[in-house]
């Protein structure tokens, strides 16, 4: 199942970095973190994503979904 | 693993250059006074390896390992550490190396072997392995937990990684055995920072440093940057207020600053030559398209520009990790069509230089799909026998359906890496192409290959047809049909090229196990035969063995105790010759052939060398053994139990032999439980052999099958220990003859026509029972069986006399009646003639052999209970024994229980 992640590190990283991060849009906060956003495979690629930010010695501030359906208990069971 | 090892994994980095003294480090952190574990858990560019080789410079002994995504395999992680442990310490592990180039070593031999050398160490020793945080692989987080378990005092391993390893970490801290150095301990100071710049030669104000310290944090890669960015700069201050004001990825704002000040061409070498995880000149060359490689990395190496050197000689260089990552990520923004032509550049020069790992890596990693199909079939050969068809899979995993179609080796390769893991999911439809290719390869004039087929090893297109057979073979043996596992193999060693020893050795081993399993015994042993020579051919050592161990099962069945001798002889001597020598330790399966031998001394009746045997076996340890060692080796210690007549420990044994029992894929065909249910019958525990016997369902009215013949010759032992059995056991005993004589099994019919002699003389058939065992005899003989005769006691000798008087096998017989007068399996009353009971107290003794209670065989005798006691007494005293069990089972050996009418 693929879901759309949120990746906040420290320090801002020029957007150049998208395709080093698998095709995330990159964008700068006024509080001095990127967020990198977009469609993550499975937990195998997010993890790999995650090693990333660490072999960079990026500081991970935050890992969060922001597809909305997959917080809600109730939702449909998936094939 | 004889794989050659890259040997600049092993060189632990120089502390040359000026470093920055860091007493707070020093403090809790003495070369002289290491923990077990020393873990120095921090992000990319903390300085871990140089703070590691500062505080090891002039400490003990160091074996350096710097680990890479490769060592994922426990054979080639075990292989690099004692190779770095060898480095080290000159002379050591010749054992563990011994055991990691074998074809499929133990691993839990490696590792305790490995453990055991490092005991034997005088001095201190540190292993360090660097950049733990790329093992991924589950079983080598295991193996390094153990060896972390049992590492000898004078032994400290010290781990550097990005992330915390899966180690039992709580429980080394909480014995305090664990000393942990993190990012917060390696950062620099303000003035640690202040020193550094100034050791670089940068004369900054206190404020500036403070504001680099600041922005970089104390990470030491950030500050390396900024020092380099600053050299030869005019403007420093305004270069630090830039920087401290931005809020950009510190990395990346240096290296800019770094990369932009390089000269284009320089820039452009940087950039291309980022893909590659190790650098030397020639390479650099290939890839780029340029000459004078070998130069610009010295250049790059003298301006300090984030290369680490390899080796002493300064061949091989590579990229901090960080500072590769930038310029990586660079290289895919702005050049991103040039990524996949360097990869492939890149592997083809590796592959020029014979390292296929690498060359395989590359053309993965540039997408060269075809390349990659091509070289990994070229490199299967070479991994199975190294047995890493994990690496195998990996590498066929990554690619494309479509790289299989036409690629029939390499289709036939992912099945062999399959099934060898035990898998069949995946097998069928890349079996199907190899075999759709051998079609067509037959529609062919010879020699000529079939268009649009690709293979990269011509040889191994000509051994398919034979390989395609061998996988059907093992994939009928898988789903349990044996007849077609011997068919497909038997087609297999038709279609094999004559020297092709593995493919032969393979399929001559499937159609042995299958034959076996089907009862074929002579059939199995031929097999089994050819398989032996053929390994034997090849130096699969531990496979002969093992051949070796199921081969004499089988001529144990077959009655042939002389070739079960030799075959254990030979296995002994190959292993001895093998594992002989400067820096070779013991065979695997060594201990196997001491076992198999000790069986052999014991039937004939020599406790003394069956002893000795035993003991060597046990000195070369379990871990020495094959997979049914552990079992043999108690179920021998058993039987010689049993010849010193103490049943009980034979029982222990036995128990503890089923506990460990593993068939490696042989038939069982003498369960322990049966075994356990014989010694029953000896000790006089009838009902609880007949117990036994009723759970697994047997019966004297069963059809023989070869696969139960051990557990009904066990049944027909029960009954005939029987004192008032209902019907005579001669019938069923002359049923299992039939069966045996009919598959050839002389060994068992060996034994049911000593029991069957037994049968007649019970029924009072003297006649009957001489002419049985006249032909035991004459089966006898020639082999030289002893305890099949002797172990059945008073009985079977009064018939051996008899025997002996009518001249049957007489000097056989004599010797046979010699070694059961001796033997210590009979206390010494048994064996002599015993006191004649009365015929009051066999009346006493009938009795005790039924259910009834003492009272109750008072009333029926019409006796009091004291005379009962009285009998009963004398019964126990001319019997020499002191539990009514023992007594009707005693009797019942002696033929003192009359039969039911």
């Amino acid at each position: 199942m693929s879901d759309d992640y949120e990746i906040r590190v420290q320090g801002h990283l020029d957007a150049r970095w998208a395709s080093w991060f698998d095709g995330l849009t990159l964008a700068q906060d006024p509080d001095g973190t990127t967020v990198m956003r977009g469609r993550v495979a499975d937990q195998a690629a997010l993890h790999g994503l995650i090693q990333k930010v660490r072999d960079m010695g990026l500081p991970l501030v935050s890992v969060t979904t922001v597809n909305t359906t997959a917080s809600i208990p109730s939702k449909e069971p998936r094939p | 693993m004889p794989t050659p090892l890259l040997q600049t994994k092993l060189y632990a980095p120089r502390t040359t250059g000026r470093l920055v003294p860091r007493p707070r480090l020093a403090t809790h952190l003495q070369a002289d006074a290491l923990p077990r574990l020393l873990l120095v858990s921090a992000p990319a560019g903390f300085g871990k390896s140089t703070m590691l080789a500062q505080l090891l410079d002039e400490g003990p002994t160091t074996a350096w390992l710097s680990l890479d995504r490769g060592d994922n395999e426990r054979v080639v992680f075990w292989s690099y550490v004692v190779a770095a442990l060898r480095s080290a310490l000159p002379g050591f592990g010749d054992a563990a190396t011994s055991l990691l180039d074998a074809p499929s070593p133990p691993m839990a031999t490696v590792l305790t072997s490995l453990v055991n050398e490092l005991a034997a160490v005088a001095d201190p020793v540190v292993l360090v392995l660097d950049d733990y945080h790329l093992i991924e692989s589950v079983p080598i987080h295991e193996d390094v937990a153990f060896v972390l378990d049992h590492l000898p005092a004078q032994v400290h391993l010290v781990i550097a990684s990005r992330a915390d390893p899966p180690l039992p970490l709580s429980r080394l801290r909480s014995r305090g055995e664990l000393v942990e150095v993190r990012a917060g301990d390696l950062r620099f100071t303000n003035g640690e920072a202040a020193a550094y710049l100034s050791g670089m030669g940068l004369h900054l104000g206190p404020v500036e440093v403070t504001a680099l310290e600041g922005r970089t944090e104390g990470w030491i890669a950030a500050l390396q940057l900024a020092a380099l960015s600053l050299r030869g700069r005019d403007d420093a201050a305004a270069f630090i207020e830039g920087f401290a004001g931005d809020d950009r990825y510190v990395v990346d704002y240096l290296v800019e600053e770094v990369v932009q000040r390089q000269p284009e061409d320089v820039r452009h070498f940087l950039l291309e030559t980022s893909i590659l995880a190790r650098l030397s000149g020639p390479l650099c060359d290939a890839v780029t398209g340029q000459p004078g490689g070998r130069a610009r990395l010295e250049a790059l190496d003298r301006a300090n520009l984030f290369l680490v050197a390899l080796d002493d000689r300064r061949r091989w260089y590579r990229y901090h990790h960080l500072f590769a990552d930038v310029l990586r990520a660079r290289l895919r923004d702005e050049h991103p069509e040039r990524i996949a032509v360097l990869h492939v550049r890149a592997s083809a020069w590796h592959e020029q230089d014979g390292d296929m790992t690498v060359a395989i890596e590359h053309a993965l990693a540039g997408g060269d799909t075809d390349r990659a199909a091509g070289l990994v079939e070229g490199v299967i050969p070479a991994l199975t026998k190294d047995r890493r068809e994990g690496q195998l899979r990996r590498w066929m995993e990554a690619l494309p359906e479509e790289a299989f179609t036409s690629r029939p080796v390499l289709a036939n390769g992912y099945v062999g890496a399959l099934m060898s893991t035990g898998e069949i999911r995946g097998v069928e439809p890349r079996l199907q192409i190899a075999e759709r290719w051998v079609e067509a390869a037959r529609a062919e004039p010879a020699g000529k290959l079939p268009r649009g087929l690709l293979v990269a090893l011509p040889d191994q297109f000509r051994k398919l047809p034979g390989w395609v057979k061998i996988h059907r073979a093992g994939l009928a043996l898988m789903a349990g049909d044996a007849s077609s596992t011997v068919e497909r193999a038997r087609e297999a060693v038709v279609e094999l090229d004559s020297d092709d020893d593995l493919g032969h050795g393979a399929a001559t081993a499937l159609m042995g196990l299958a034959s076996w399993r089907q009862g074929d015994v002579a059939a199995a042993h031929a097999a089994y035969a050819e398989t032996i020579r053929r390994f034997e051919r090849v130096g699969y050592v531990a496979d002969v063995l093992a051949c070796a161990v199921t081969m004499a099962e089988l001529q144990v069945t077959l009655g042939r105790l002389r070739e079960v001798e030799r075959t254990f002889r030979d296995g002994l001597d190959l292993a001895e010759r093998l594992g002989t020598g400067p820096g070779i330790g013991p065979v695997r399966g060594t201990p196997d052939m001491h076992v198999g031998l000790s069986m052999v001394h014991d039937e004939r009746g020599d406790s003394a060398s069956a002893r000795e045997h035993l003991v060597l076996a046990h000195e070369l340890g379990d871990h020495l053994g094959l997979p049914k060692h552990p079992h043999r080796w108690r179920i021998a210690e058993a039987r010689l139990r049993e010849a010193e007549g103490d049943l009980a420990g034979a029982l222990i044994l036995l128990d503890e032999a089923e506990r460990v029992y593993d068939g490696d894929f042989s038939p069982d065909v003498q369960p322990v439980p049966a075994r356990r249910a014989r010694v029953w019958v000896k000790q006089g525990r009838t009902d609880l052999a007949l117990d036994w016997a009723r759970q697994r369902g047997l019966s004297p009215d069963d059809d023989p099958s070869y696969l139960r013949e051990y557990e009904h010759i066990t049944l027909a032992r029960a009954l005939l220990a029987v004192p008032q059995p209902r019907r005579s056991t001669t019938p069923y005993l002359g049923r299992l003859l039939a069966d045996a004589e009919a598959g050839g099994r002389t060994g068992s019919v060996l034994e049911i026509l000593v029991l069957l002699s037994l049968a007649h003389q019970r029924d009072g058939d003297l006649d009957a029972a001489l002419e049985s065992l006249g032909r035991a005899l004459e089966l006898g003989a020639p082999e030289d069986y002893v305890r099949t005769f002797v172990d059945e006691g008073v009985p079977m000798l009064t018939l051996l006399r008899a025997a002996s008087k009518r001249g049957l096998e007489g000097s056989y017989a004599e010797r046979l009646l010699h070694a059961g007068g001796s033997s210590p399996s009979r206390p010494a009353t048994v064996g002599g003639p015993v006191e004649p009971l009365s015929d009051r107290e066999r009346d006493v003794l009938r009795l005790l052999a039924s259910e009834l209670n003492g009272p109750e065989i008072a009333r029926e005798l019409v006796v009091s209970l004291n005379t009962v006691r009285t009998h009963t007494k004398n019964i126990y005293a001319k019997l020499s024994v002191t539990s009514r069990r023992a007594a009707v089972g005693r009797a019942a050996e002696l033929g003192l229980l009359p039969r039911r009418p």
